[in-house]
């Protein structure tokens, strides 16, 4: 059990949303109370109808509700009050799947690989042996259908967003932004560096189950020449 | 009623009412980039106001009706007409032929493919546009490339059936009763979005100046360019989830107005939000529009809403009596 953080603040966000803000960083710990806050407010959705569907991200969520049906203040009194009964989830609680993505790194299908080796004094071996050599665990999804935001991308290659986004960016891509790093799931314009691309069907909304990855799945890359 | 579409247009997409509940999966809320249009579309076809209708943006399709019927049409002006007849304007209902031709081509009638105001019409099939279900909705999901016409525009061949469930007796004639606001404001004038502060500071940046519409204009979102924001304004911040109508800050300094494709998460700075009675306004918004933000208190951004419902009510009420219709009144209150 982990020890109790401060209550998080609660604030509108728009006129239809608040955001809920646990901390200002990405943290294991922080990301499994935004999550476990999420999960607890769709259970109680049922009950409370005006309220949408949560978004956890790193330290936040996004809570929407109807304002016509709710207020700001009742919608942040239930939300108080859902985290008043959170029981204290910590990151290393998350089990799931180890998933093994297969990645070609480089070339055409990684086309910032060798800036991003450049930018750390690294070579582009270096950066494949760096990130395929890590475990990632799913911290929540999105940014597009079945992205997942991987936590676990060693410091050593962690690198900014490119300044301006591409305008499309090719499904299956393998990138790093920040301290992340994502597959995409689609073919979608996007501002992180792009090291490799995979095969793997990241999201079908057509399956039962629409995305591979989900919080809490451990995550492999494994390159695949 | 059977639209076979000879010319899909610039982008014509099915929507209804989105996907609200898919956004923690990272599905796009989707939906009506003009939600009002949509809605009086569909109440003038006899619909419920969210059901699925098509979408068209700045030039529309050419489309021959196989089959006729009702359709409703709401929104932009894109010049609609009766291939060699009649002009079918924004807020009216018409019955179409089996073999009669609509065109989309320009607000002038004479093909310039522009419309004089706002960006998007909105055509609604008397019993709804017939789409498999995806994720819970008929509309179409640009971003995942699934829903409504296969995940993607409508293009020429495919064939828009009317949806199984005829509602009420669709009556061509009627017209709309209320202004709409997307659309009223003379073709050159600043269109004034109210906003509220963000997750960042420095909506005050954003509401001094008059911003112009990029050319990057679309359901994702919408560019804005013509000055020079302060540094400290835009740039990273930790990801977080995203509303419809929030204003993102890119490390360039050119703002964007989340549509409703918007990512779920996004890692830019967001300083304002477009409060959501004006998100009807955003999805109008031409490449060329200039675009103005004032500061406003959530307590006006809620009556404003509830203002905008409460008009589409009256209008669906009257609607309800030229038709003969019941129903009508009660489901376009929610």
């Amino acid at each position: 059990m982990p020890e109790r953080v401060g209550e998080p603040v609660i604030a509108p966000f728009g006129d239809a949303a608040l955001l809920v803000t646990f901390g200002d960083r990405a943290d294991p710990d922080l990301t499994a109370r935004a999550g476990a806050l999420a999960r607890l407010l769709d259970e109680r959705r049922p009950a409370s109808p005006a309220v949408g569907r949560a978004v956890p991200a790193h330290a936040t969520v996004l809570v929407p509700f109807d304002p016509l049906a709710m207020d700001a203040t009742a919608a942040a009194e239930l939300v108080r009050h859902a985290v008043g009964t959170m029981t204290g989830a910590s990151g290393s609680d998350a089990a799931g799947d180890l998933i093994d993505i297969p990645v070609r790194y480089g070339g055409s299908d990684g086309p910032d690989l060798e800036e991003v080796a450049e930018r750390h004094g690294l070579s582009a071996a270096d950066v494949i042996d760096l990130h395929a050599g890590a475990r990632y665990r799913v911290l929540f999804l999105g940014f597009a259908p079945g992205f997942a935001y991987l936590g676990g991308l060693p410091d050593a290659i962690a690198t900014p967003r490119r300044l301006s986004p591409r305008e499309r960016v090719p499904a299956g891509s393998v990138g790093i932004a920040g301290e992340q790093t994502g597959v995409y799931p689609l073919s979608m314009p996007g501002g992180w560096n792009l090291i490799g691309r995979t095969d793997a069907v990241l999201f079908d909304p057509l399956r039962a189950d629409p995305a591979l990855l989900k919080p809490g799945s451990a995550v492999r890359f494994v390159p695949a020449r | 009623m059977i639209l076979e579409a000879l010319d899909g247009g610039l982008l014509t997409t099915v929507q209804d009412a989105g996907r609200p509940d898919w956004t923690h999966l990272g599905v796009p809320v989707g939906g009506p980039a003009d939600p009002w249009a949509l809605s009086v579309a569909n109440l003038l076809a006899g619909n419920d106001p969210a059901d699925a209708a098509l979408e068209l943006t700045l030039v529309g399709p050419r489309l021959v009706a196989r089959e006729g019927g009702v359709l409703g049409l709401a929104g932009a002006d894109l010049g609609a007409r009766v291939v060699g007849g009649r002009r079918l304007e924004a807020g009216r209902s018409y019955r179409i032929a089996a073999g009669e031709e609509l065109a989309f081509d320009g607000a002038d009638g004479a093909g310039h493919g522009r419309a004089l105001r706002g960006a998007r019409a909105y055509v609604a099939l008397a019993g709804g546009v017939d789409a498999p279900r995806v994720l819970g909705s008929r509309s179409t999901c640009l971003p995942g490339g699934f829903g409504g016409l296969d995940g993607r525009a409508l293009r020429a061949g495919d064939q828009v059936r009317s949806g199984p469930s005829d509602r009420r007796p669709a009556a061509d004639g009627l017209v709309w009763p209320i202004e709409d606001d997307a659309t009223a404001d003379a073709p050159r004038a600043p269109v004034t979005l109210r906003a509220l502060p963000g997750a960042a500071t420095g909506i005050g940046s954003l509401t001094g100046a008059t911003w112009r519409v990029a050319a990057a204009a679309d359901r994702v979102g919408v560019r804005l360019e013509g000055h020079d924001l302060p540094p400290d304004i835009g740039g990273e911040a930790l990801t977080h989830g995203l509303p419809w109508g929030a204003i993102q800050i890119p490390p360039d300094g050119h703002p964007i107005i989340l549509g409703p494709d918007h990512q779920t998460t996004g890692g830019y700075r967001v300083p304002a939000v477009v409060i959501s009675a004006d998100l009807p306004l955003v999805g109008q918004l031409r490449p060329g529009d200039e675009v103005r933000f004032v500061e406003t208190d959530s307590d006006t951004a809620v009556r404003a809403l509830r203002d905008q419902r409460d008009r589409l009510a009256a209008g669906a009420a009257a609607l309800l009596e030229a038709a003969g219709w019941d129903r009508l009144a009660a489901s376009a209150g929610g």
